[in-house]
């Protein structure tokens, strides 16, 4: 086993550069040809966020600016999270052609994911950061937190991706349970609300809903300007450990398997 | 020096009936008991044993289905050995299908680097050859469209260019002579042969038994997966070609 974890890594480090350009292919197709190009990864979410932040502000007799900082600070962990979970379900079946001729560490489909991922949603944040100052939200020594924030919501997204992207191939029908899975999880999670509103029956869904704590981690130095509780870094750093286990060790003993089912 | 082992290999298919197992099927199942099963287990490759030293030069010979290519493709660590033990000592080429990874919307450019990586080389031996594979494949005007707007004559050309610019120490073949117009089929014949001469081993599948006789100086005879015969090239190719005619 410890040789088995010991050439997995080194593997790994041989595949950098084939990992750089499955990421650069991502980044670099999506919009070519497009005249905004790169652009349209900030204004699409910018936009869609804008809209939200009116409706909502509106519905909850808030102040549009506050709120507006409110929603941001948890859209970002949310949607970083919610990609990297749905994309990685396609990450193997997408890849099919490659997988069957060419032999590659299989772990490098989900990561260009993650990566893909993690890079649009830096690129966001710095967007919207400069508009939460622009609107006049607080800036604060907290905000040097948010790597570490991202640090943490990066292993336990990739850990469930992992999982993901495994349990996909065999049960194809995952791909389609777990859109859904995700728009039920964005009402569950406090996001355009705030954490104590859900009150009643379904109060104790939000409080096993495992994304809740991240968006703490996010919210708390962005919209509050403060560092996040304790408590909260401590339940994320052993929620990561734990997706991150489980996904590794899922991920490990399904490998070879994975081109014989595509 | 390179050397291939091999030994009582065995490849382990799964051949769904009807269709891939849904999660419905897999929670139905857990609680009834299946009568017939959905799938049924294939082995495309059976027990097969034999050592490859460097010098030599391997070909695989036998009818459609026989496990060739799977043993190939094995070799290459695209499948995975459900029995058995494979051991490759020496860098190795996979040359199985040639331009796989390539990506239409890329610009020739950008599929060297692309397919490159996924080739396995380095990005600094990307560059080094890169000039080279261009000018080899004669697309020195087009280098920089996508290669969706290719012909398929240009699109071959470039991907045998960059899968052969580079020396592995072990050469694994699929039948890839093809592609290009005349005068390109004898500069890549010439650039292959240049290639098997430096490699340490080759392994080849081909149906073109006068070429397996040509390049090998070994031939491995396979049949359902079995490994028939190894031995000199023009004594198990005649046999090979008597034996089907027999059946």
């Amino acid at each position: 086993m410890k040789t088995d974890a010991h050439s997995f890594f080194r593997e790994l480090n041989n595949s950098r550069n084939v990992l750089y350009q499955l990421v650069a292919q991502q980044l670099i197709l999506r919009y070519r040809r497009t005249m905004l190009g790169y652009l349209w990864t900030l204004i699409n979410p910018l936009l869609m966020m804008s809209v939200m932040a009116v409706v909502f502000s509106t519905l909850f007799k808030a102040d549009l600016k506050t709120f507006a900082v409110f929603l941001f600070s948890a859209m970002i962990p949310w949607n970083f999270f919610s990609s990297v979970v749905t994309q990685s379900g396609t990450s193997f079946i997408n890849n099919e052609g490659l997988i069957k001729k060419i032999y590659l560490p299989k772990i490098i489909f989900p990561l260009s994911i993650i990566f893909a991922i993690l890079i649009d949603s830096a690129l966001s944040f710095f967007a919207l950061f400069a508009i939460i100052l622009m609107i006049g939200g607080s800036l604060s020594w907290a905000v040097f937190f948010i790597p570490v924030a991202y640090i943490l919501l990066f292993f336990f997204s990739l850990g469930l991706g992992l999982i993901v992207s495994v349990a996909t191939v065999f049960f194809r029908d995952l791909q389609y349970v777990i859109l859904i899975a995700m728009q039920g999880l964005f009402f569950l999670t406090p996001i355009v609300y705030k954490h104590d509103s859900l009150a009643g029956k379904v109060a104790w869904l939000v409080g096993l809903n495992p994304v809740v704590p991240f968006i703490e981690l996010f919210r708390a130095p962005l919209s509050m300007a403060i560092l996040p509780s304790p408590r909260v870094i401590l339940q994320t750093s052993m929620l990561s450990i734990f997706a991150m286990t489980v996904g590794l060790f899922v991920f490990l003993r399904q490998e070879k398997k994975i081109v014989f089912r595509l | 020096m390179s050397i291939i082992q091999v030994e009582n290999l065995s490849i382990k298919f799964r051949i769904y009936h009807d269709r891939s197992p849904s999660l419905k099927d897999y929670f139905a199942n857990i609680f009834k008991r299946q009568n017939q099963s959905a799938y049924s287990d294939f082995l495309a490759v059976k027990d097969v044993s034999f050592k490859i030293r460097a010098g030599d030069r391997v070909g695989i010979v036998g009818h459609n289905g026989a496990g060739k290519s799977t043993l190939l493709k094995a070799l290459c660590r695209v499948y995975e050995s459900s029995d058995g033990l494979i051991s490759v000592d020496g860098r190795i080429a996979p040359l199985l299908e040639i331009g796989a990874g390539f990506h239409p919307e890329f610009t020739g450019r950008e599929n060297i680097y692309l397919n490159g990586s996924i080739l396995g080389y380095s990005k600094q031996q990307i560059r080094e050859v890169e000039p080279e594979v261009i000018s080899f494949a004669e697309l020195e005007e087009f280098i920089d469209t996508p290669v969706k707007y290719y012909s398929t004559g240009m699109y071959m050309r470039l991907a045998f260019s960059l899968a052969t610019a580079i020396h592995p120490d072990i050469l694994v073949l699929d039948e890839i002579f093809a592609g290009g117009d005349a005068a390109f089929l004898v500069k890549a014949k010439a650039r292959m042969h240049d290639l098997i001469n430096k490699a340490d081993i080759m392994i080849m599948v081909s149906h073109d038994h006068e070429l397996v006789k040509l390049l090998c100086n070994r031939v491995i005879w396979m049949d359902h997966g079995e490994l028939v015969a190894d031995g000199p090239p023009e004594k198990i190719v005649e046999r090979y070609l008597v034996g089907k005619i027999n059946e």
